[in-house]
Parts: C-alpha cells; structure tokens; sequence
C-alpha cells in the first residue's frame, strides 16, 4: 500500500484557487446565526424576567409591603427593565 | 450461496470495500479519542452527589464547574480545529492526553470549589476540545471517497463510550471512592491515549499510503508542506465568506440546544411523573442505544443521498418527536418516547462531517469544524439550563419541551436556506495539476466515483 508520490512542496502554485474569488457577502447566514442569537438572548431575558419578578414579589409578600417599596438586585431590576412583558 | 453473496456484496456496495486499509486503525483509534474524552464530560452526573457528601458544596455551585467546562471547551474549539490543521491532529491530541491527565490528577486532588472549577472547568475543558475536534477531519483526510462510512463507525463511539465510562465509575466510585476513581481513570485513561496515538498517522502521506477509496484516475491531494500552509489560509478566507460556513455554525448550534434539554431534563422529567430514578435512567440509556444506529446510518445516508436531506429529516423529527413528552405519563409513555425519538437524534449531529466535504472538498476541515463545534458547546451549555431554568420557574417541564421543539424545528429551516449540495461552494481543494512525472500510486484502493448529490 506504499505510495510512490514524492513529497508535494515541489508545488509553488496553487492553480485551482487563482482567480477565484467571492464577491457577496454572507448575508444569509451570517444573518440567519445573528437571529438565533438574538431569539436565544431575547427567550433567557424573557424566563429571566419571570424569575426575577417572581423572586421579587415573593420578597415582598413575606415583608408584608409592596414591590415597589422592596428591595431588589441589579440583576433582577436589569432583567425586568429589559424584558416589554415584564 | 457463493452467488448469493455475490448478489449480496454489488447488492449494498460491499465490494468496493475492503477492511485491509490503515484508515480502520484510524477510525478505530478516532474511536477511542472519542469514547475517553468525552466520557468524563458525560459522568459528570456521578460525580455531583460524592462531592456533596465530601465536600458539602451545594449541587449548583458543581454544576458550575460543568458549566463552565462546556464554555471553554467550546470556545477551544476553533483554535484546537486550527491547530490540528497547522501542527498535525497527532500532536494536538497529544497535548490534549497531557492536559486529560493533569485535570484528572487535580480533580482527584481538589480540596476547594475554586480549584474543581479551575481543574474541571479549565483545564479538562482545553483538553476535551484537544482531543474531540482535530479527531474528525484527520478521520476525513483518511478518506478519498466512503467517508460516511468511516464517519458512522466512529460516530458510534459517542454512545458506548459514555455508557461503558458510567458504568465503570460508579463501580470505582462504590469500591475505591470519588478521589481514587479519578486517578485510576486518570492513568489508565492517559496510558490507552499515549499508546494508541503512536499508532496515529495525521494523513496516508504521513503513512506512505493512500486515503482509502483513491482510484488511479485521482490526483494527489497537496496535504503537507509550505504550499499546503499558504494555500490553507487563503482556501479558509473563502471559507469565512461563504452562507453555509456560518449557518452551519447556527444549525449545530440550534440542534444541539434541542437535545441537550431532552438529555439533561429527561429524568427529573420523568421522576416527576411518578417514574422511579432507576427507571427513569433506563429512559435515558434506552436513547443512548438506540441513537447507536442512526449515528452510524446518518453518515452513510448523507453520502450516498443528501446531507441536507439527512439532516432536515434529522431535525424536524427531534423537533416534532420532543411533543410526545407532553402527553407523557407512564413509563410505556417514556419508553415509547426514548426509542423514537432516539431515531432523528441519534442521526442529528453525524452528518456534518460528510456535509463539509460536499461544500468544501477535500480541504483539511479542522477550522471549519472546530468554528461549529464553538456553535455545539454553547448550544449543549445552554440547553442544560434549560430545563432546570424553566422548572424552577413554571414549576413544571412544558416550556422546556416547547423550546426544545422550537430550537430543533428552527435548525430545520436553517437546513432548508443551506446551499445545494450538488457543486462545491469554491473549487476543489488543490490538487497537483497532474502527477509527478516517475510517480505512481500502485496499491489504489477501492472505491467507486463519487455519486452526485
């Protein structure tokens, strides 16, 4: 099964990719793993959101006041204001 | 008789194939890389409660370690993929052995959370992507031609090695405790690897052979050399601006967050649904058994019908079959579950190998496939949050399975916007123009011409 082919650098050129060239952009899929990205963050903003006005307003019911007057992490307040429908 | 294995063998193709070709001992070396490196990532499971009960760390905070492995992994990936292009899988796997043996080592040792964080999270991350990415394309190199085949062979290492791994940890976990378990595995583990890689070759050249399914009428592929580096770096910015390069990034992406809620949810799922923890396991062995056929078929499909086919087939039945757990109840429910949903699962993730080589050629496809396994990682991270995520939340698995669901189906319209399969995105990779003058390749191999896709 030895092969007989001498070692290949003799070869200085590369013919088959001379002159080829890509003049479009990958938009398509470029665009279609910036959407995957954008619907993943947009899905854990929105659980995110849940948990944290969940966390939040169980705070306040075991103080007896309401949420506004509780406290709450950066965190939460982050994910809350990020999130429309929350 | 004689006839009908005659019929046989042109029947389903046998006779262009022979088992006396180097590139089985690399399928079957792949194999092994395989089975050791990834079995410890899917162990981790055993090894939350001894750490508990050694340590008293809270379940989360071991969890991050795994987190935390998944990440670096994955974003090891593209540089480990381009390191087994420029240095030779050989030695990248090598040091990867290295560094397996040293994150074994400090994990049997660790006495602080910082340190099983450091030890699994770090290095046995680096050393995970050392070792699974250059193993594939050097897999592909080995083949002119037949490639799913050799792909299916290996794929099916994914499934028995983290099943043989389990079994033998908890025995070692039982016997010898957490600590000792990880350093027998540690050594023997990194003996096996530094044995069976004296025996690797990162191409036939290397080997004095030739890729399997060659035929005399083929020109030698440029494999090795200064002209292979330069032309590898202007090949791979063509790469960078082509649809597929990036969609299949996405697509292994999406894919991989759609299982990885099923395999990581799958037994709490079913415990809460009145399952026993013990049967609720076997839910999740049966998936791994029965993926055994479709890892090896996906691969050989894709070749001889289309990738894309395969793939969209694969996907849209991970996407759809993950609904059956919505009406699941009894173990039957989940059993059913487990074997037809293994089927489109099991076929999810193998074909992408043969899908590079429809696009790509015969380049070395160690940066491409690194850059979707970054896709891979993240998704198998993000995926297991999913399901604990969305429990703690809901109090119930339902949004879990619909995003499971929505993650498979929109890998399969991802597939449906991929690029036909039928010509090459850029011409082929270099081959010499034609032989050297006084040069033969006398043992061709077998092999027929290559199918249209």
């Amino acid at each position: 099964m030895k092969s007989a082919v001498p070692h290949q650098v003799i070869e200085t050129t590369t013919p088959n990719l001379d002159g080829f060239e890509i003049t479009r952009r990958p938009l398509i899929g470029f665009g279609l793993l910036i959407s995957s990205v954008i619907g993943t963050l947009a899905v854990l903003i929105f659980f995110g959101a849940w948990a944290s006005s969940d966390r939040i307003e169980n705070r306040a019911l075991a103080a007896g006041i309401s949420e506004i007057q509780g406290e709450s992490e950066w965190w939460e307040d982050g994910l809350v204001f990020a999130c429309p429908l929350h | 008789m004689r006839n009908a294995a005659l019929w046989f063998d042109r029947r389903f193709g046998l006779e262009e194939h022979t088992i006396a070709h180097y590139a089985w001992v690399i399928v079957a070396i792949a194999g092994v890389v395989q089975m050791v490196g990834a079995a410890i990532r899917m162990a981790f499971g055993v090894l939350v409660d001894p750490l508990v009960a050694a340590f008293g760390w809270t379940p989360g905070s071991i969890g991050l370690a795994y987190a935390l492995m998944s990440i670096v992994t994955a974003l090891a990936s593209p540089m480990s993929g381009y390191l087994g292009n420029r240095f030779g899988a050989r030695r990248t796997m090598i040091a990867g052995t290295v560094l397996f043996f040293i994150g074994m080592m400090w994990t049997s040792q660790t006495q602080q959370i910082w340190e099983l964080y450091v030890a699994y999270g770090i290095v046995f991350g680096i050393s995970q992507a050392l070792l699974l990415v250059p193993v594939v394309p050097a897999v592909a190199a080995w083949f002119r031609r037949h490639l799913g085949l050799g792909t299916g062979i290996m794929m099916v290492s994914w499934s028995l090695g983290p099943a043989l791994v389990i079994q033998v940890l908890a025995v070692l976990f039982e016997n010898v405790g957490w600590s000792q378990a990880f350093v027998i595995v540690g050594v023997v583990g990194t003996g096996t690897l530094l044995v069976i890689l004296l025996f690797f070759k990162n191409t036939p050249e290397d080997a004095g052979k030739v890729a399997y399914g060659t035929l005399e009428t083929d020109n030698p592929l440029i494999t090795s050399g200064n002209v292979f580096i330069s032309t590898h770096k202007e090949f791979q910015g063509f790469v960078y601006k082509t649809n597929a390069f990036w969609n299949l990034i996405n697509i292994h992406f999406l894919g991989c967050v759609g299982h990885a809620v099923i395999l990581v949810g799958i037994i709490p799922l079913g415990i809460s649904k009145g399952l026993s923890p013990l049967t609720a396991a076997g839910v999740l062995t049966t998936i791994s058994i029965v993926s055994v056929a479709t890892r090896f078929g996906a691969p050989v499909l894709a070749e001889r019908m289309s990738p894309k086919r395969v793939m969209f087939v694969s996907f849209f039945g991970q996407g759809v079959g993950v609904f059956l757990l919505l009406t699941a109840n009894t173990t039957l429910d989940f059993y059913i579950f487990a074997v037809i949903w293994a089927i489109p699962y099991g076929g999810e993730g193998t074909a992408f190998p043969v899908l590079i080589r429809k696009y790509f050629g015969h380049t070395p496809m160690g940066t491409t496939y690194g850059w979707q396994l970054l896709g891979a990682g993240l998704g198998m991270a993000l995926g297991g949050v999913i399901p604990g995520m969305v429990f703690d939340i809901t109090g119930t698995y339902i949004w879990a399975i619909i995003l499971s669901a929505v993650f498979s189906l929109a890998g399969s319209v991802a597939i449906l916007l991929l690029e036909n399969t039928r010509r090459q995105l850029i011409p082929n990779w270099p081959e010499m123009e034609s032989k050297p003058v006084g040069s033969e390749i006398p043992s061709v191999t077998t092999g027929s011409a290559e199918p249209g896709i």
